[in-house]
C-alpha cells in the first residue's frame, strides 16, 4: 500500500533526523503538564487568585488614604495640572500647615480629647454595670430588658432626638442653667446608658462577665462581700482588658459622632468632626484674618480639604497603630455572634 | 370642632400609652417581690433587687431618653410646635405635617428616595463583599493579620464629616466609570438602575469602608462552625462549592441577619445621608419646625425599621436548619 510506504518513509525520517528532538519535546511537555497539575493540586493557583483579589480589594480600601496623602502635598498648580496624578511636582507641607491653623489644631485636639474621654468613661462605667447585672442576677423582666437593649440599637437617632432636645430645653428653663450648648445633655444620656452604640458595649461587657467563673463571686459572698464589692474587686479587676476595649470603642465612636453633637453641643466646644464639617467656612475666615486670601495661590481646593481631613484623622490613626489588636479582639469576643 | 376631638383622642392615646408603660413597670415591680419558688425566697428577692440596682441607670435612661421620646415623636408629628417664653406650645394640626412632608416640601421625598436607594444598593453589597472577604481571610495564609488590621482601619477613622470631605474631593471614586461599556448598556436599559449602580461604584471605597466590623463578625462565625459537619460532608464527597452553599451559608444565617441589621443602622447613622441633614437643620435652625421635623424623623425611621423588618423576614431561621444541627452537636 502507498500509505504504508509513506508511513515507512516518515518513520525513517523521524528516526534519522527528528527523533531525538521530538522525544525531548514530548518529555518536556509531559514534565511541564505534570508540574502544573501538581502545582494546581497543591492549591497554589487558588492561593494566587485569592491573593490577587485581596490585593485589589485592599488597594480600593486604602485608595482614599493614598489619595488623601498625595493630594494634601500638592500645590494649587499641581491640582490643576492633569499630568500630575499621584506624585506632586513641588511637594511641600504648606497645605498641612494651613490646615492645622484652620482647624485650630491645639484647641480642637484638647476639646475632642477631653469630650470623648469624659463620655467614654461614663459609657464604660454604665456598660460594665449593666453587663454585670445581666450576667449575674436573675430578676423578673430580665429577658424583656435584654431585648430592649438590642432594640435600642436599631432605633434611629433622628426619631428620639427631638423630644430629647425639648426635654433639655425645658429642663434648662426650669433649672436656670444653660444646657444646650454644653456637654451636659450628652453626659446625662451617656450616664444613663443611652450613648452611641451602647447596646454593643453592654453586650461586650455581658459576655466577658459571663466568662468569669461564678465560684469566685460565691467565695467572696461567703466571706461577706457585698454585691458592690464583688463588682469592684472581682469583676472589674478581672476584666481590665475588656474594660479597655469598651473604653477604646466608646472613645472612638464618641470622637467620630457628629449628629448628636451638632444638636446638643453645637459649636461651643471645638471638636474635630465639627471643625472638619465646617472646614470650608473656617478656611475662608482664616484667609481673611491672616491676609492670605489676597494671594492667588490661596483658594479652597482638594489639596486643602484633604490636608484638613488628614490632620483630623491623624490622632485616631496614631491611636489605632498602638491598640489595633484590642479593637479586633473586642469585636471578636463581643459574643454578638454567639446567640 | 373635629380637630379638637382628634386632639383629645390622641392625647388619650398617649396617656394610655404612658399608663401602660407605667402599669408594666408596676407589674414588673410586683413580680420582683414574688418569687416562683418557696425556697430561697429572700435570696432571690435580694438578687433581683441588686440586679435592678445595677441596671437602674440604664432602665431610667431607657424610659426617659429612648422609649418615651420614641412615642412622643409620633405624637409630636401631629402638632405644630411653637416656642414661647413659657416653653413649647403645641397646636394640633392633624396630618398637616405629613401633607407638607409628602406633597409640599420639594426636597424631602427625593431625598428619602435617594436614601433608600442608597440603603438598598449599599447594604447587600456590603454584606456580600464582607462575607467573601471573610471567607478568603479565614484560611491560613501569609499577611492575614496585616490585611485584617487594614480592613478594620476605616472603623476607627470613619465619621460623617470625614466621609463627606473625601467624597466631595473625589478621592473615593474609581476613574473612568462612565466609559465602561456594560455600564452604558445598563444606562440605556434603565436609567434608574444605572444611577443606583453609578452611585454605588462612584464611592466604592466608601462602601468598602463599611465592611470593617462585618468582616470580623463573619470570620468569627466561620471559626465557630463545627468541623465535624464539614468533615462528614467531605466524606460524602461534597465539593467545597456545595459545602459553601449547603452548610456554611445556612449555618451563618443568623450572622447574615446581624450584619445586615448592623449595616442598615450604620448607613443611616452617618450624615452622608441627606435626610438626617434635613432633620437636623429643621431642629437647629427653625424654631417652629419641630413638628415637621418629627414627621420627617418618623417617616424616615419607619422606613429604616421596615428595612430591618424585611431583612429579618428574609434571613430568619427556618425550621430544621444546619444551624440547629450545629447547636445539637454542641450540646452533645
Amino acid at each position: 500500500m502507498q500509505n504504508a510506504e509513506m508511513e515507512g518513509t516518515l518513520l525513517r525520517l523521524c528516526k534519522t533526523n527528528y527523533i531525538g528532538s521530538l522525544k525531548g519535546m514530548v518529555n518536556k511537555m509531559k514534565q511541564i503538564s505534570e508540574h502544573t497539575l501538581n502545582w494546581i493540586k497543591k492549591g497554589h493557583l487558588t492561593k494566587i487568585v485569592i491573593y490577587v483579589i485581596l490585593i485589589l480589594v485592599s488597594y480600593q480600601f486604602i485608595y482614599p488614604f493614598m489619595r488623601m496623602i498625595s493630594l494634601s502635598l500638592m500645590s494649587s498648580r499641581d491640582i490643576m495640572d492633569p499630568s500630575v496624578t499621584w506624585i506632586p511636582r513641588g511637594a511641600s507641607f504648606s497645605n498641612l500647615r494651613v490646615a492645622i491653623l484652620t482647624l485650630d489644631l491645639e484647641r480642637t485636639l484638647i476639646g475632642s480629647l477631653w469630650f470623648s474621654s469624659v463620655l467614654a468613661i461614663c459609657q464604660t462605667v454604665v456598660s460594665a454595670m449593666t453587663g454585670f447585672a445581666f450576667a449575674r442576677f436573675e430578676f423578673p423582666g430580665k429577658r424583656f430588658f435584654f431585648i430592649m437593649v438590642l432594640l435600642s440599637f436599631i432605633i434611629p437617632a433622628p426619631v428620639v432626638i427631638i423630644p430629647r432636645m425639648m426635654m433639655f430645653v425645658n429642663l434648662q428653663e426650669a433649672v436656670g442653667t444653660q444646657m444646650i450648648g454644653t456637654p451636659i445633655p450628652q453626659i446625662l444620656m451617656t450616664l444613663s446608658g443611652q450613648g452611641i452604640y451602647s447596646a454593643i458595649l453592654i453586650l461586650i461587657s455581658y459576655n466577658f462577665t459571663r466568662m468569669i467563673p461564678r465560684s469566685l463571686d460565691e467565695a467572696a459572698a461567703i466571706d461577706g462581700a457585698s454585691p458592690f464589692q464583688i463588682f469592684v474587686h472581682i469583676i472589674l479587676r478581672l476584666s481590665i482588658s475588656p474594660i479597655l476595649v469598651i473604653f477604646l470603642f466608646s472613645f472612638v465612636w464618641n470622637w467620630n459622632e457628629s449628629f448628636l453633637t451638632a444638636t446638643f453641643l453645637r459649636d461651643n466646644l471645638p471638636l474635630m468632626p465639627g471643625r472638619l464639617a465646617a472646614f470650608d467656612n473656617l478656611f475662608a475666615s482664616y484667609g481673611q484674618t491672616s491676609g492670605a486670601a489676597v494671594s492667588p495661590e490661596f483658594r479652597l481646593n482638594e489639596a486643602f480639604r484633604m490636608s484638613g481631613t488628614l490632620i483630623a484623622i491623624m490622632p485616631l490613626l496614631i491611636l489605632y497603630l498602638f491598640v489595633q489588636r484590642q479593637f479586633i479582639r473586642g469585636i471578636e469576643n463581643a459574643g454578638i455572634t454567639g446567640e | 370642632m373635629q380637630n379638637a376631638e382628634i386632639k383629645n383622642l390622641l392625647l388619650r392615646f398617649v396617656q394610655s400609652q404612658l399608663c401602660c408603660s407605667l402599669k408594666g413597670m408596676v407589674i414588673v415591680m410586683k413580680m420582683m417581690y414574688k418569687s416562683k419558688t418557696n425556697n430561697g425566697k429572700a435570696i432571690s428577692r435580694r438578687q433581683a433587687l441588686t440586679g435592678y440596682t445595677f441596671m437602674l441607670p440604664w432602665i431610667i435612661g431607657f424610659f426617659v431618653f429612648t422609649a418615651y421620646p420614641f412615642i412622643y415623636t409620633i405624637y409630636l408629628s401631629f402638632f405644630e410646635v411653637g416656642k414661647s417664653i413659657l416653653g413649647y406650645d403645641l397646636v394640633f394640626t392633624g396630618i398637616n405635617n405629613y401633607v407638607i412632608a409628602f406633597l409640599r416640601n420639594p426636597e424631602f421625598v427625593p431625598n428619602l428616595i435617594s436614601f433608600f436607594i442608597m440603603e438598598l444598593t449599599y447594604a447587600p453589597t456590603i454584606v456580600i463583599i464582607s462575607f467573601i472577604l471573610a471567607l478568603l481571610l479565614n484560611r491560613p495564609m501569609k499577611g492575614r493579620s496585616l490585611l485584617r488590621t487594614l480592613f478594620f482601619l476605616p472603623v476607627i477613622v470613619m465619621s460623617g464629616p470625614v466621609m463627606s470631605q473625601i467624597m466631595d474631593s473625589g478621592a473615593a471614586s474609581l476613574e473612568g466609570l462612565e466609559d465602561i461599556f456594560i455600564f452604558m448598556m445598563v444606562w440605556n436599559y434603565s436609567p434608574w438602575l444605572a444611577e443606583a449602580l453609578y452611585n454605588l461604584f462612584l464611592n466604592f471605597s466608601m462602601v468598602l469602608w463599611f465592611t470593617g466590623i462585618p468582616i470580623i463578625l463573619f470570620i468569627n462565625g466561620l471559626q465557630k462552625i463545627n468541623v465535624s459537619i464539614i468533615e462528614a460532608a467531605t466524606i460524602d464527597s461534597a465539593t467545597s462549592w456545595q459545602i459553601l452553599w449547603k452548610i456554611t451559608i445556612p449555618i451563618l444565617r443568623p450572622i447574615f441577619l446581624l450584619v445586615t441589621i448592623f449595616t442598615v443602622v450604620q448607613l443611616s447613622l452617618f450624615s452622608i445621608n441627606p435626610v438626617a441633614d434635613m432633620i437636623q437643620n429643621a431642629i437647629i435652625y427653625t424654631a417652629g419646625g419641630l413638628g415637621l421635623a418629627s414627621a420627617f424623623a418618623w417617616i424616615y425611621s419607619f422606613g429604616i425599621l421596615l428595612l430591618i423588618g424585611i431583612a429579618f423576614l428574609l434571613l430568619k431561621n427556618p425550621k430544621d436548619t444546619p444551624a440547629k444541627e450545629q447547636k445539637r452537636l454542641e450540646r452533645k
